[in-house]
């Protein structure tokens, strides 16, 4: 029954967001409004919820389990410690809230990201070979781009940076087009499949 | 050097370390972010949304706020196995809302628009085909025929499927490329960080 | 402490990067023309226009996308733009909201006046389709919880039909959704600072014109800054940047030339 009404649902307001995207009227722009802000932002901020609590769950049943607990528990104060500080204090500009995520959150987060050149460089090191044409052609492709923004280009090399955005801007482009156009067709199917029931993976198993 | 800048110099350090292999310290910052992070949507998607669209307006007599309110506590149902298929309902408005709203995004700015303009640039032009223009026509017929997997790259469409190949090696290079220069732009701006705030070695 | 391999590419790194840095010196960098493209449209605006910047990154970005948004908020406010600050990821909500704060407080800016900080919504095609509907029920109040009525740059702000364009500040793919919801739907102009990695994913729209302009990463923010004629942290990172460029440049040739000779050799 869940499934039936579900689907049903699912391709109401498949076919009434759809419709409104053509339709300027100001009765059809209120709905429109309504569905975006009222129901699908308001339940997207559920999802999000969801998604804490759930996170809350498992960390604590593998506390209990014993397994990584020093760590989890570490975790858990992060999680608990954000909203606490935020009821007390708010979120302004000069609070612990702001503190915790600019002196914790972003420094971590954005190290870890950092990570990244080093592995790029060992990359770049064992596995960037031309080992045949293709490959060939692509270690061409990001030497000439990497040198063409390598401060080079302006001293030595006149013609790097015409050849690098020609690069970019003609055979590079056509193939990120052409995968922009078949993701496009891809998301464009299972979107009607979605609509019209074909389509009812998201429904999962059960009745 | 004051106390946070310590704090976010030791954190930071602390990641770095993984860089010889995973170790405690490194393990530990791992799973305060992981906590500190999730804290931090959680409280932003409260307040911004939860009280702004959902809560402040009910309180002011907006009572049709009740039935989003319903639909996102339906999605609580999803951890009570036997109130599970209760959580379908309000993820069919959200998928099905979407699939709605990408229908005309996919058709016209992603698939008609980007046809459009490699056309445009080989006919529509008053001077005549440009080379360019048509390396793009050719780039992008080829790419889509490597993608079409409904009959085997042989003859006509194998050789196209190869030229297509190609065309997206010069494409994974020139990404390599951008993406060395931006993962080597965060770690400069980490460095810049440790060197100038944190061991005061830079002005 | 037992070194491999990999561990000397790190190192080679490291010292490459912190030697450029302690240099201190600041190339001259080459003005590429999708900075250009982007610093005359932002100088092209007149004043008092209204202006989105959309901060649709997270924190893992940020020190590449840092200098970028702040010389274009900086050239913004400089311009005398009026400048509503959105956020479509929750994360870039504080870093959108910290970085607008030093700019206007640099150029003596008023909060209200000549900005506003409208905070963060989830889902953003949602939030991008909602405001061009309508931006005060898309963000009934700002980031400080002040009703939109009450904020005076706001009044007869409706929608995109009143605002110059969107800056989306981003590390991902949230412009695309700017281009594909906001700019077909409702003809906004988009317009990006994007991380370097990104920058190929969106060629296909900047040659299309549905992306009106973008800068890519630190070294779009050294142009962006050396156009200015302001100092800033795109232009403090160039040595250390290309150094890092030539450094895997390097590696690339070592590893080649380590295959093919014994390659040669097994054969």
């Amino acid at each position: 029954m869940s499934r039936r009404l579900a689907q049903i649902i699912c391709a109401i307001f498949g076919v009434v967001m759809f419709l409104l995207f053509f339709s300027p009227h100001p009765a059809a722009r209120t709905i429109a409004l309504t569905i975006t802000t009222e129901y699908w932002q308001v339940i997207y901020a559920f999802a999000l919820i969801v998604g804490a609590v759930s996170f809350l769950r498992v960390n604590v049943k593998n506390i209990q389990r014993g397994q990584d607990s020093g760590y989890r528990i570490i975790s858990l104060i992060g999680l608990v410690a954000m909203p606490t500080v935020a009821i007390i204090w708010g979120i302004g500009a000069n609070t612990p809230f702001m503190w915790i995520f600019e002196n914790i959150q972003v420094p971590l987060q954005s190290t870890v990201f950092a990570l990244l050149a080093f592995f790029v460089a060992s990359a770049s090191f064992r596995g960037f070979r031309a080992r045949s044409l293709p490959a060939a052609i692509l270690l061409i492709s990001a030497v000439v781009i990497l040198l063409s923004r390598s401060w080079v280009e302006g001293q030595f090399a006149s013609g790097l940076i015409a050849t690098a955005d020609w690069i970019r801007s003609y055979p590079s482009m056509a193939a990120r087009r052409a995968i922009l156009i078949g993701i496009g067709l891809g998301s464009l199917t299972t979107s009607l499949r979605v609509i019209v029931g074909i389509e009812r993976t998201w429904l999962g198993g059960g009745r | 050097m004051d106390i946070s800048t310590l704090i976010a110099g030791l954190l930071t350090i602390a990641i770095l370390t993984f860089l010889y292999r995973d170790n405690p310290i490194y393990k530990f910052a791992e799973y305060l972010l992981v906590g500190v992070s999730i804290g931090y949507a959680l409280v932003i998607a409260w307040t911004s949304t939860m009280m702004d669209l959902l809560f402040e307006p009910l309180a002011g007599g907006k009572f049709s706020l009740i039935v989003p309110l319903t639909l996102g506590l339906m999605i609580f149902a999803r951890m009570v196995p036997r109130f599970s298929p209760l959580s379908r309902i309000p993820l069919a408005v959200l998928i099905g809302s979407g699939a709605g709203a990408a229908i005309p995004a996919m058709l016209g700015p992603r698939i008609l628009t980007q046809m459009s303009d490699t056309v445009g640039n080989v006919v529509g032009t008053g001077a005549g085909p440009s080379f360019s223009g048509i390396v793009v026509l050719i780039g992008l017929l080829a790419t889509l025929s490597y993608f079409y997997f409904s009959r085997p790259h042989q003859g006509a469409l194998g050789l196209s499927a190869k030229i297509g190949t190609y065309f997206l090696m010069v494409f994974f290079g020139a990404t390599f490329g951008y993406t060395v220069m931006s993962r080597m732009s965060v770690f400069i701006g980490r460095a810049e960080f440790l060197l100038s705030d944190l061991l005061g070695f830079m002005k | 402490m037992k070194l491999e391999a990999r561990h000397w590419t790190f190192v080679g790194l490291l010292i490459v990067v912190v030697g450029a840095m302690l240099l201190g010196v600041r190339p001259d960098v080459t003005i590429s023309d999708e900075t250009q493209r982007m610093f005359e449209y932002i100088d092209s605006l007149p004043e008092g226009s209204v202006l989105i910047y959309s901060f649709d990154h997270e924190s893992s970005s940020l020190p590449e996308i840092r200098p970028a948004a702040l010389a274009l908020v900086r050239h913004s406010f400089s311009k005398g733009h009026r400048i509503i600050g959105v956020a479509l990821l929750a994360e870039g909500t504080g870093i959108g909201y910290r970085l607008m704060e030093m700019a206007a407080s640099e150029s003596g800016r008023q909060y209200g006046r000549d900005w506003v900080y409208l905070g963060f919504k989830p889902q953003y095609i949602a939030a991008i389709l909602s405001m061009g509907e309508s931006i005060e029920k898309t963000f009934p109040q700002d980031y400080f919880g002040t009703p939109y009525d009450s904020l005076s740059m706001l009044s007869g702000v409706v929608n995109y039909q009143q605002v110059a364009g969107v800056v989306s500040i981003g590390d991902g793919n949230m412009a695309v959704h700017w281009i594909e919801y906001g700019q077909s739907r409702f003809g906004i102009r988009i317009s990006s600072a994007m991380t370097a990695a990104m920058v190929t994913t969106y060629d296909p729209y900047i040659s299309s014109g549905q992306l009106h302009a973008l800068i890519g990463g630190l070294r779009g923010a050294a142009e962006y800054e050396t156009l200015l004629k302001i100092g800033g942290g795109g232009q403090r990172g160039m040595l250390a940047q290309a150094s890092a460029h030539i450094y895997i440049l390097l590696l690339i040739l070592a590893g080649n030339v380590i295959y093919f000779v014994s390659r040669r050799r097994r054969d």
